[in-house]
């Protein structure tokens, strides 16, 4: 199965199960149309439409199989996934230390390690590059935002700063 | 009409007003400008900076950005071949040759006046259609409602490239979003696994900013390999050039800037089809009317006129849509829809009437834009090509602090940061499996008001052939199903002709 059918497969269960939990939903003796009208519709259509592709891939897979061995793929462009991997993890991290050490300090690291995982320093001069950018980032964006547009940044749990 | 025009015009030149105005245009002159970063792009990273703005502030800046962000584009598709956004393809196959020829100067400004004369041609349009067509959608019932977003969502999911099926599904994941969250009738809770937070459904705007901006940013990453800052600095050549003789080669072409600009306005209304249709229809019809056609691609100025007089003309056409109907035309309209009411105004027929001070007043930053876009290019398109040569080591990390600070700052609530990081990888699990991203953010937004207005349409009247019966309903339902048709048609034949391969997303 192709990413056409996994990513039908994934929308189908989703769909199904969503439409499962539409039976749960309460009904009112007052409005006609009760809360799970709407989203069954959508659903319905969701499942039809996942079920459909799921299907269009499979019989794409059977009428192009022998095509597809005949007339090699051209080569993709080779795909840094390692990095997204990493740009994913980095800003999870972020996300979860926000709360508990705040925007300046968390803003810093963030973009100090990102940049360092896109570009690995090499030398002190580039170290200091990177810490610099970094401190500028937070630095920059906690004034224009805090102070000019009234914008509240989170604050710390640990260093309530 | 023009004594509110005027009035608009004097309010939005106080300084109050042209800061913000002048600062979102040069913001998307640059969002333009920057290979890799698209329009939509920019005004998603510009919106958390309006928030604390006054509407008029925060739609004179998105206005800004905008317009700036379609002239953008021109800068470095004429000088260095590569288009800043997609719709600025076809300025690359005129204007880089000219630049090659040794006449960067000519290339850049005949972009930059003829993109200035099609925006203004079509703020013209824009102020007489708004309300003409605003009167007819005050006409419309909820029927007419549900069918103009399923129509405008058909169209969308339609017109993508790649799958039609995967167009249609990206659109109902869309709808499926909205549905989490209370019902609009009685309040009860559908889908919030017991949670407080999604009692008002997944907010919009984090979910936005990590389905689009994050799919956008990652594919970028996938292509980085590292030391990027090694690259050599673009040297950036000459621009000095007669702006009289430019006007000249503009305005002896009266035809040509009429006719492209007109199509630019066309597909700028028509749901859907978006500023690189707009601009490629435009440069092809330039070539058809052209008594020497063989000279376009090789520094032709009129295909540069064609180009980006039909792509600011797109703009114009665009807000029209938005400000008539209350319907986006595609991603960037689409977050522009979600400015307005993050700004508390309620798009659709009757704004032009209950807010005139805030509806003439983008009406006056639309057309002061255009004369700030020339102000600033003629300060500042050398100090362009050194901004875009920014690294995108350094780049990427500090657009995804903004995403952060987008979808944070609405409602001061870490939830919204978690919801961001959450479409993030969803929007990049949809992009690698090819799914177009613009009827999905269409469906997210026209969510909410397709459920309400289907209920409200059935509940006043139980029988559901009206949505077929009464005449524009049924129109607009036709179209919808007209345009699925086409769309499996065009499909079917371009799938005889090319093999899908790995193509870029649809953004």
């Amino acid at each position: 199965m192709t990413r056409d059918g996994i990513a039908g497969l994934i929308c189908l269960a989703l769909a199904i199960g969503m439409l499962v939990l539409t039976r749960g939903l309460p009904q009112s003796s007052f409005v006609p149309l009760g809360p799970d009208f709407y989203p069954r519709i959508v659903l319905v259509i969701m499942a039809v439409l996942s079920a459909l592709l799921i299907a269009a891939d499979l019989w794409q897979r059977r009428a192009g199989a022998a095509l597809a061995a005949a007339s090699a793929e051209p080569a993709a462009e080779r795909r840094n996934y390692r990095l997204v991997g990493i740009t994913f993890a980095v800003f999870a991290g972020y996300v979860i230390l926000l709360p508990f050490v705040g925007y300046r300090v968390a803003t810093f690291i963030f973009v100090a390690a990102l940049q360092s995982a896109f570009d690995p320093p090499r030398g002190a001069r580039r170290w200091a590059m990177v810490l610099i950018s970094a401190l500028a980032s937070a630095a920059i964006t906690f004034i224009v935002f805090q102070h000019y547009l009234s914008v509240l940044l989170p604050r710390g749990k640990w260093t309530d700063w | 009409m023009f004594d509110l025009l005027l009035a608009g015009i004097e309010n939005v030149l106080h300084l109050k007003y042209l800061v913000p105005l002048f600062l979102g245009t040069l913001v998307g002159l640059i969002g333009g400008a920057l290979p890799g970063v698209t329009i939509t792009m920019t005004i998603i990273i510009v919106l958390p900076f309006t928030f604390g703005l006054d509407p008029l502030q925060g739609l004179a800046t998105m206005t800004g950005v905008y317009v700036g962000g379609s002239a953008g584009g021109a800068i470095t598709a004429a000088l260095i071949g590569i288009p800043g956004t997609p719709s600025a393809i076809t300025t690359t196959f005129d204007g880089f040759p000219m630049t090659q020829k040794g006449q960067p100067g000519r290339a850049i400004w005949l972009g930059i006046w003829s993109s200035c004369f099609g925006g203004l041609l079509a703020g013209i349009f824009l102020i007489g259609a708004t309300g003409p067509l605003a009167a007819i959608a005050l006409e419309f019932g909820p029927w007419e409602y549900f069918s103009l977003f399923v129509f405008a969502l058909s169209m969308v999911a339609g017109l993508t490239e790649g799958s039609l099926l995967k167009g249609l599904l990206a659109g109902v994941i869309g709808l499926a979003i909205t549905i989490v969250g209370s019902d609009p009738i009685m309040s009860v809770p559908r889908f919030t696994l017991g949670t407080e937070f999604l009692r008002n459904g997944f907010p919009f705007l984090p979910v936005l900013i990590g389905i689009f901006a994050f799919a956008q940013l990652m594919t970028d990453i996938e292509k980085m390999k590292g030391s990027e800052h090694a690259a050599a600095p673009i040297k950036a050549p000459p621009l000095t050039v007669s702006h009289l003789s430019v006007l000249w080669e503009i305005f002896s072409r009266p035809f040509l800037l009429a006719w492209s600009t007109l199509v630019g306005i066309l597909i700028g209304v028509l749901p859907a089809i978006g500023g690189s249709a707009a601009t490629v229809m435009a440069y092809d019809q330039a070539k058809k009317f052209s008594k020497h056609p063989e000279r376009f691609g090789k520094g032709n100025p009129e295909g540069i006129i064609a180009s980006e007089a039909s792509c600011n003309a797109n703009v114009g056409g665009s807000l029209v849509t938005i400000m008539a109907f209350g319907i986006p035309g595609d991603a960037v309209t689409a977050v522009m829809l979600g400015a307005m009411t993050i700004h508390g105004i309620q798009s659709g027929p009757l704004f032009v009437s209950q807010h005139p001070q805030i509806a003439y007043g983008i009406y006056a930053a639309y057309l002061l834009a255009h004369p700030l876009m020339v102000l600033i290019c003629a300060f500042g398109a050398r100090l362009f090509l050194r901004v875009v040569t920014v690294p995108k080591s350094m780049l990427i990390p500090n657009v995804l602090v903004l995403c952060v600070i987008g979808a944070f700052a609405l409602n001061n609530i870490m939830e919204d940061v978690v919801v961001l990081l959450l479409f993030g990888l969803v929007g990049y699990a949809l992009v690698k499996a090819r799914f177009p991203l613009a009827p999905l953010i269409l469906g997210l937004i026209l969510g909410d008001q397709i459920e309400v207005n289907l209920l409200r349409a059935i509940m006043s009247d139980a029988n559901p052939w009206l949505f077929i019966t009464r005449p524009i309903s049924g129109f607009l339902l036709a179209l919808s199903v007209a345009s699925v048709l086409f769309a499996l048609w065009q499909h079917r034949r371009q799938k005889g002709r090319t093999r899908e391969v790995d193509q870029e997303p649809d953004f």
